[in-house]
């Protein structure tokens, strides 16, 4: 029966960032969500309890603000969150949050199997599972798209460029998982209203054995703009007609 | 020690490597070293790619993974103390990078686009995307070796010199590792590369079923272009192969004309058709985002749409 931590990320949702005036993200309108892949590897956690039993931690670190994660990634199945929070854990970089998961998990949680996203939505850096695997001194199977358990180790096959490569390795190890890899549940009412009776573990700055400096430093955020006519047209026959003569008034058609 | 430390898994993202790897090394005074795994007879290529030093890893055994090079290169790494180490940001790649960037406890930019050397302050800047592609962060890594994956095709390759001299080193064999690969399933077809592609016709998810990509198929065919899909079509629904994604986990195409035909345009996806020169849409909800990034878009349902645009194209050219 394994005991299982399903890394979580609670992440700005970019659909709301509009580019400002100058090139600068203009972040006055965003909302927060789960972060895209996570909810894979919480809904993997959950199937694979589902199947052998055991436990389920969602595991976090980010500022106070985000309890609301917490209460999202509870009615995905969790039996219960910890939380590692302080205001300083805003822009953490991917050095710093591996570290800090890895100074948790290692002095307080016991495991068997530790689930990441391949990504977080928002850095997309893909560098915390593996971190956080290398670490603790655990083997590794990154990208997995179908995960097993068999007996003390996981077979877990992988997605790489040339196909697939079936790896074995010993728990515990760590994964982190493709989105192709199961269909996150959408949780209910119900499970909204279990997930706010669930054990929540929180952990501060001061619980932490060391600091944490960052080894990477953003010099600048700027917004990928893109100028475009935005010219639009309807299915009339007329209309269709002015789009295709634009388009060889561009030089595209040939 | 110093140097411009590079790792890929082959010939080719070597030599693309080594492009951006001697640049830097010029700047910062120093020298190149490829790693070069197995077995190989490229080692003088590689010289004459740009690489003063070889450290050849001897091959793996059949169920070793990639990932068991891993102890070996961090020893060479605290022996040599390298300025930068440039890793090709494949699958295994990626994962390689973040776990040696651990062990090494340095910053690591992952999916570099773009470095600048700036000289006053000897910091290397570097780009890459962020947001799902609405940002662009610009990062600098305060530790050493500063460490970045660069995709494959980011660079062209070093052009080829002949006459270099270098020296070759052989590295011990890695242990066995704790895991093992049982097997490894190729995939079974090849796809036609559409990065270069002149035109690309896209199928989003307001494709109802899979029958109905040969509509899509007919308006790329009759402009004389290529299919493409977003990552529901590809990853979800498996209609089409992984390689024809665009987006920021897909491929970035370049074409004249891009057309989106039931496809959103969510930034993940858009991400990878900015730097084509025209952008249209076909979505019969008039404010998917698409058309706010698009030069040209219809509003209306794409069955009928797509019949009525193969025709007027055919006119067209007539
Ligand atoms: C980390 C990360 C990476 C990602 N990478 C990628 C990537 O590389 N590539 C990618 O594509 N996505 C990527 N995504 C997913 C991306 O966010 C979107 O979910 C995806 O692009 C949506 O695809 P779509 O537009 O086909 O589908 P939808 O968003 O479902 O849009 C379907 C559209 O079709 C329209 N429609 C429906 N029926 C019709 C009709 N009959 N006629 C006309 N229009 C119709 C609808 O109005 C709608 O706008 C990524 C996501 C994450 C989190
Ligand atoms: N702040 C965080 N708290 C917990 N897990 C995280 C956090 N950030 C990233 N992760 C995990 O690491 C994965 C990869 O994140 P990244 O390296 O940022 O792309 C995510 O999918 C999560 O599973």
């Amino acid at each position: 029966m394994p005991n299982i931590i399903a890394c979580f990320k609670w992440v700005i949702d970019e659909a709301y960032i509009r580019a400002g005036s100058s090139g600068e993200l203009d972040m006055r309108s965003v909302n927060y969500k789960l972060s895209d892949y996570d909810r894979n590897a919480i809904e993997e956690a959950a199937r694979i309890k589902e199947e052998h039993g055991g436990t389920v931690i969602a595991l976090t670190v980010g500022i106070p603000g985000g309890t609301k994660g917490l209460k999202d990634a509870l009615s995905r199945g969790p039996d219960k969150a910890c939380f590692i929070s302080d205001p300083s854990f805003e822009n953490l970089e991917p050095s710093q949050t591996a570290a800090i998961l890895a100074d948790v998990i290692g002095r307080k949680l016991d495991y068997d199997l530790i689930i990441c996203g391949e990504g977080s939505s928002d850095l997309y850096a893909r560098q915390v599972g593996p971190r956080l695997a290398e670490t603790l001194g655990i083997p590794c199977i990154s990208f997995v798209q179908k995960l097993t358990i068999d007996g003390n180790r996981i077979i877990a096959e992988r997605k790489v460029e040339e196909g697939i490569e079936v790896t074995a390795a010993p728990m515990p190890a760590l994964v982190t998982v493709v989105p192709d890899i199961n269909n996150p549940r959408i949780p209910g009412v119900k499970d909204t209203l279990t997930a706010s009776k669930k054990e929540v573990i929180t952990i501060t700055k001061d619980d932490l054995s060391s600091a944490y400096e960052p080894t990477l430093r953003t010099v600048s955020m700027t917004a990928a703009s893109m100028e475009r006519n935005c010219v639009k047209f309807t299915a009339e026959p007329s209309d269709i007609t002015a789009f295709i003569e634009a388009l060889a008034k561009e030089g595209v058609l040939r | 020690m110093a140097g411009v430390w590079i790792f890929a898994e082959n010939l080719q993202q070597t030599a693309e490597l080594l492009s951006i790897g001697s640049d830097l090394a010029s700047k910062l005074m120093t020298t190149t070293s490829a790693f070069l795994i197995g077995n190989t007879d490229s080692a003088d290529d590689c010289i004459a790619f740009g690489a003063d030093e070889i450290m050849e890893l001897p091959a793996l055994a059949g169920d070793q993974p990639l990932d068991a090079y891993i102890p070996v290169i961090v020893a060479e790494a605290q022996t040599a103390d390298p300025d930068v180490f440039l890793i090709a940001a494949t699958v295994r790649g990626k994962d390689i990078a973040a776990r040696l960037a651990a062990r090494l406890k340095t910053g690591l930019c992952s999916d570099c686009i773009g470095v600048t050397f700036d000289e006053g302050n000897n910091v290397l800047e570097m780009d890459r995307l962020a947001y799902g592609g609405a940002a662009i962060q610009k990062v600098a890594c305060m530790t050493r070796p500063v460490m970045a994956t660069i995709p494959p095709g980011t660079y062209k390759p070093a052009p080829q010199q002949s006459g270099r001299q270098g020296t070759i080193r052989e590295l011990q064999a890695p242990q066995p590792s704790p895991s093992t690969v049982l097997e490894r399933r190729p995939k079974e077809t090849q796809v036609k590369d559409i990065t270069e592609s002149r035109i690309v016709v896209c199928a989003g998810r307001g494709i109802e079923r899979k029958e109905d990509l040969s509509l899509v198929q007919e308006l790329a065919t009759a402009l004389g272009g290529e299919i493409g899909c977003t990552r529901p079509i590809s990853e979800e629904a498996h209609w089409l192969p992984e390689e024809l994604c665009i987006g920021l986990s897909g491929i970035s195409v370049k074409p004249d004309l891009y057309i989106g035909l039931g496809v959103s345009g969510q930034v993940q996806h858009v991400t990878g058709i900015r730097d084509a020169k025209v952008i249209c849409a076909v979505n019969k909800d008039e404010n998917a985002p698409l058309f706010g990034a698009a030069d040209y878009g219809i509003v209306g349902d794409l069955y009928d749409v797509v019949p009525k645009l193969i025709e007027a194209v055919k006119k067209a050219k007539a």
